[in-house]
């Protein structure tokens, strides 16, 4: 763990290290060339208020822009807002435009545009998985051109984290265009239907293999984006990312797979390695309850039952807090690049509190357990742990809890499938016992709010507990910093106590880029920006 | 007959070309020697394909006694040992988990020779009876046996594999590996059938199974005695041979992430796994890589040996 | 005969049917949701649900599979439900990457075989003929995927980037999108190590194969007449021995065009290359019905046509085959 923490803190102290004198330089950045970017993973379509996946993200941030962004130190900045404002009652925000800014189809970027996507995303036709997080909007209200107002039906302490960096953050579509394109022009990625306002515009994308975009001349900031060209090409696999990058047919590797940092830092050592605290948890959860009647239910209309084996609290305390050593895994199937953590959010999330000490590893309390609840030689508790095929370590980490159950006598099955069938049990209460994944990344705890709270389709184990949902409630409207950074650590004391959702470490996140290319500013999965890159060659 | 042989050692998506047998008809009257004796004799002869039978005794052997002869748990993690090169205590190294490569080789081999011999004897135990209906019974039942085995003929057969797979969603262990034995065992049904079938079809106008008729015989018995081992001798040559592709599909299938799922040690799965790290430890590949290779070299070989001892002409 | 070659291409049409509508309902036994591949991280049960309807999922199999067969016949291949890319343009962007991949592997067997079968069978039971059977024993017992590693390894890891370990760089003028690399070095370089790797296997049955049928013909009586007037040993064998034993040889060939479909799927998968074999192995993982049906069916129509003539000039040269068959 010591290393770990020394390792993760020469990584950042290296990242800020390359970066800084990046920034100090980037007071001259050289214009033109083509930034080659590599993604691990397609993206699956261009409609950005209904795409999944990061890949997707990262390619909307920078087609697209928003109100506001948010710097790797939490504070926001303008986009195509300048200034924004709270009413008292916190119950309306106002946003005053930049009268600079235009979409793509040389449309002005409007109060109207503003009112036009974010309408489009609440319009439940949209199906947009931003949806959940504008619940707390009552309406948007033009009111001149170039200003905005936001009603909220009660406060919400993370709307501006939400606009910027939950999933896409609000991505501005241009009505005109939006609304002569049909949808499915948009999702196939038709260049004069996806319409937005950011530094890039699309040219081309050609599914699973590459996706151009060039510098939009008419983009907000002065001499941005520096780079003409930027080309993502998807290659999945780490080893030919490496290949790829050793030979210096790509910049940047947008996100690199953790088990082979070492790797590519003794191959190319040169290479500026990005990383930051994590902000993604890995989780290994146990199911906590099941439909009664044994059919699945994922609305949890019907009664639920305990499940057989994990809906019983100390099933949950002996596997899962004190069965498991946290820092073994780390070091086996993360090569000790991750920090062992119990509470609910990773340690790069904001308010995120350290309660491992909640979960040390007690091989002793967790046989004393299991007897207790009359597992032992003569009744061998037999488990299943599904996972996917998505990232090795996956598997990894499941092969190392594999290992260290047996040492309490319990056999573990480890069930390999692909992402959608994982997706299928879960999402559709399907039967499982536990599972390992990193899910998604979290700004901040209420972003975790959908993959928890009871009626959540996400809520993939099931749990019933109301004063889940009420301590998310709590969070989320209390707009003092000091009062919710003590709801979020009892809520994550809470949490870690009753196992609901049970987390082994942060699942780090890493960036390879080439010495030549500077300016770019890491900020975990949140904000993948290229406007204000260019290349030093 | 060459044709169907041939694409039964390498893929099974033979043509759809009806091509008489001719091979076990000739012989079919005249048993002076006892085919096994016949064979062994031959055999024993050829010396790669004793090379090739030695290679499939060992192997068999090593997966029988797999718990003896492996010097470590296949799957027992050891977490101070992880990524060690080839050494005194680890022949072939250890893995990402501090796991014996050699021990997962020896055990893997368990998995190769159960799938490639159980999917064979599916196929066959499937296929034969329904070449000798098809071939024997003609009429209705034929046209609809052979128009299933076209139909699986025409696609290509790993395609068809694959598809299977994804259908049982791949587990590990016993039950995962009996999916993956399905899944090839289906796909390579039609090589018997059309095989047996094209054999009754030319045996039936022997004179002597209308004899038999005549004598009053019924029509299983005449399929026992006189049909079935008149076409032995090429369903044992294409049933070897048929062993080696269905340990390369079941690597492939394994390679993809659809065959055995892990922990349960297997070659493809271990390859797949550790070309991951091939820059810095080669050698965690190659170990399974050679494994696969030299297993289904020593079925080509004995299957190659069998075939010139059953039936020089089918050469 | 001509009645014979219509009615075998009529033929192909309900078998093609027939493997789309299995596929189909396979697809479909998959577990697993196209829509979740389709929303993944904003997957939200109403919102899916609203999704079944537009798509047409809630609707019995049989129907789904006339509303693609009915859409089919007017020459609409569908759309993937993920991309909402129309399919037979992307099928049709892929199958030239595939198909130069299978023409060179073959182009890489028949240079391995021609030389080995026919030294092979010059030299019968000598040490160059037991030289070339084992190695193509060898080449027909090596996984092609095993092989592609061995070949990375080589070529990519130790010689450190010498070939390309994966991608693709089309030939030019073949490039499918406005922004891509051409050019034939590149292509040649990206196409070498994968070529091979599917060749290999190939190379080593047709070596046999044209070993056998070079015996076989040269104890036949006509060459022995060719020698007699006087020509030499060597151009007795090119002339006539290797142009006959060529025939059953291509033919084979043929034949193989299945295998190395299959194949191709896992030498594409080793080097990522973006071909049809990627193509049709994703649309499976991700339920993409449409994509895969739209793959099957190029598939099985391009490997029923082959059979077909397989089957057809195999008949011509055998007189045994029945065409009434």
């Amino acid at each position: 763990m010591r290393n770990a923490h020394v390792l993760i803190r020469s990584f950042t102290i290296l990242t800020l290290a390359v970066l800084l004198p990046g920034l100090v330089l980037a007071a001259e950045p050289k214009r033109g060339g083509t930034l080659r970017v590599a993604y691990g993973n397609k993206v699956s379509h261009l409609d950005f208020h209904t795409a999944p996946g990061y890949e997707m993200m990262w390619v909307a941030m920078n087609i697209g822009c928003g109100l506001v962004n948010i710097t790797p130190d939490g504070q926001f900045v303008g986009d195509a807002a300048t200034a924004w404002k709270l009413s008292d009652d916190a119950l309306t925000w106002t946003f005053k435009l930049r009268d600079d800014a235009f979409f793509h189809d040389n449309t002005q970027v409007d109060a109207e545009a503003v009112k036009f996507s974010i309408d489009r995303i609440m319009d439940p036709e949209t199906k947009s998985g931003m949806r959940r997080f504008y619940e707390s909007v009552q309406s948007v209200e033009v009111v001149d051109p170039l200003t905005v107002k936001v009603h909220m039906k009660q406060p919400y302490a993370f709307f501006l984290h939400m606009l910027a960096g939950y999933r896409t953050g609000l991505v501005l579509y241009s009505p005109a265009a939006t609304q002569a394109h049909s949808l499915k022009a948009r999702k196939r990625g038709d260049p004069s239907a996806v319409i937005g306002c950011g530094p890039f515009r699309l040219v081309e994308w050609v599914p699973n293999n590459h996706l151009v975009m060039d510098r939009w001349e008419k983009y907000f900031k002065p001499g941005q984006p520096y780079v003409d060209r930027v080309l993502i090409r998807v290659i999945r696999d780490p080893i030919a990312q490496m290949v790829a990058f050793k030979t210096g047919e790509i910049d940047f590797i947008a996100s690199f797979s953790p088990e082979h940092v070492q790797t590519i830092q003794a191959q190319v050592p040169e290479a500026q390695v990005l990383t930051g605290p994590e902000t993604t948890p890995m989780v290994l959860r146990g199911k906590v309850t099941v439909p009664c009647d044994g059919k699945p239910d994922a609305s949890m209309t019907n009664p639920r039952c305990p499940h057989p084996i994990f809906g019983d609290i100390r099933t949950r305390k002996a596997l899962l807090c004190y069965g498991i050593d946290r820092e073994e895994i780390v070091k086996v199937a993360l090569r000790g690049l991750a920090t062992p953590w119990v509470g609910m959010i990773p340690p790069g999330t904001m308010d995120t509190v350290d309660v491992n000490y909640m979960c040390p590893y007690d091989p002793d309390k967790a046989k004393t357990l299991l007897e207790e609840l009359g597992y032992g030689p003569d009744n061998p508790l037999v488990t299943e742990l599904t996972t996917d095929t998505e990232k090795a370590v996956f598997n990894a980490i499941a092969t190392v809890v594999k290992d260290q159950l047996a040492r309490l006598g319990v056999t573990v099955n480890i069930k390999l499938v692909d992402k959608v069938t994982w997706m299928n049990t879960g999402l559709k209460d399907g039967p499982w016992d536990m599972d390992v994944e990193d899910l998604l990344s979290l700004l901040t705890l209420d972003s975790n709010a959908y993959l928890t709270v009871t009626q959540s389709t996400w809520n993939q184990t099931r749990q019933t507990d109301v004063t889940v949902d009420e301590y998310f409630a709590r969070y989320a409207t209390e707009m003092d910093a000091d009062k919710r950074r003590a709801i979020a650590k009892e809520f994550q004391e809470f949490m870690a106590d009753k196992l609901y959702w049970n987390v082994v470490s942060g699942s780090p996140f890493f960036q390879i880029a080439q010495p030549w290319m500077k300016g770019y500013t890491f900020n975990s999965e949140f904000e993948v920006h290229y406007e204000t890159v260019w290349l030093d060659r | 007959m060459k044709l169907q042989v041939l694409n039964g050692a390498t893929n099974g998506s033979a043509a759809t070309a009806v091509i008489e047998p001719e091979a076990p008809v000739g012989r079919a009257g005249v048993p002076s020697e006892s085919l096994l004796a016949q064979t062994a004799r031959r055999l024993k002869r050829s010396y790669t394909a004793l090379f090739g039978l030695g290679i499939v005794v060992l192997l068999v052997l090593v997966a029988i006694f797999a718990d003896v002869l492996a010097p470590y748990d296949p799957v027992v993690n050891s977490m101070n040992e992880m990524f060690q090169a080839p050494n005194r205590t680890h022949w072939l190294g250890t893995d990402q988990f501090g796991r014996d490569m050699l021990s997962r080789i020896i055990h893997g081999s368990r998995v190769s020779l159960a799938v490639g011999l159980s999917s064979v004897l599916l196929a066959i135990f499937v296929g034969v009876p329904l070449g000798i209906i098809g071939g024997f019974y003609g009429g209705k039942a034929d046209t609809l046996i052979m128009r299933a085995m076209d139909l699986i003929l025409a696609f290509p057969v790993f395609l068809l594999a694959i598809i299977i797979m994804i259908m049982f969603t791949p587990t590990a262990g016993l039950l995962g590996a009996m999916k993956v034995i399905m899944a090839i065992g289906i796909v390579r049904i039609p090589i018997y059938a059309r095989l047996v079938r094209g054999s009754v079809l030319s045996i039936k106008e022997k004179e002597y199974v209308e004899a038999c008729h005549a004598l009053g015989q019924h029509d299983p018995k005449i399929l026992l005695r006189h049909i079935l081992p008149n076409c032995m001798a090429p369903i044992i040559v294409t049933g070897t041979l048929s062993i080696a592709t269905a340990i390369i599909v079941e690597a492939s299938l394994s390679f993809l992430g659809l065959g055995t799922q892990p922990p349960t040690p297997s070659w493809g799965w271990d390859l797949k796994a550790n070309v991951a790290w091939i820059q810095q430890t080669p050698w965690l590949a190659l170990g399974p890589g050679f494994a696969i290779f030299i297993t289904v070299l020593g079925f080509n070989l004995f299957g190659d040996g069998l075939r010139d001892a059953l039936d020089p002409r089918l050469k | 005969m001509r009645e014979y070659i219509i009615r075998r291409l009529l033929q192909v049409i309900p078998t093609v049917l027939l493997i789309t509508l299995v596929v189909f309902a396979m697809m479909q036994a998959i577990p697993g949701d196209p829509l979740m591949a389709l929303l993944g991280d904003a997957y939200d049960e109403e919102d899916a649900q609203l999704l079944r309807q537009e798509y047409g999922l809630d609707k019995p199999i049989i129907s789904q599979y006339f509303i693609w067969l009915g859409k089919l016949v007017q020459g609409d291949w569908g759309e993937s439900f993920i991309s909402g890319r129309p399919v037979l343009q992307d099928v049709l962007i892929r199958l030239p990457v595939t198909a130069e991949l299978i023409v060179l592997a073959m182009l890489v067997a028949l240079l391995i075989a021609i030389p080995a079968g026919t030294i092979a069978a010059l030299r019968q039971n000598t040490w160059g003929d037991y030289t070339a059977m084992s190695t193509a024993l060898m080449g027909i017992s090596i996984p092609d995927f095993f092989l592609g590693i061995l070949l990375l390894l080589v070529f990519s890891v130790s010689f450190n980037g010498l070939l390309p370990s994966s991608g693709w760089v089309y030939l030019p003028g073949t490039c499918p999108s406005l922004i891509c690399e051409a050019s034939v070095w590149g292509n040649l370089k990206h196409v070498m190590m994968p070529a091979i790797a599917l060749g290999v296997g190939r190379a080593a049955i047709l070596t046999r194969l044209l070993r056998a049928s070079l015996l076989e013909i040269i104890r036949m009586e006509y060459v022995t007449t060719a020698r007699a007037k006087g020509l030499t040993e060597k151009l007795v064998i090119l002339k006539h021995a290797l142009k006959n034993a060529l025939i059953p040889t291509v033919t084979i060939m043929g034949l193989q065009v299945g295998f190395m479909i299959g194949g191709a799927i896992v030498v594409e998968t080793l080097f990522a290359i973006p071909g049809l074999g990627t193509y049709g192995i994703n649309a499976i993982i991700l339920r993409d019905y449409q994509q895969v049906q739209g793959f099957i069916l190029l598939v099985a129509v391009c490997f029923v046509v082959v059979n077909v003539w397989v089957d057809l000039t195999y008949s011509l040269l055998d007189p045994r085959i029945r065409y009434n068959a």
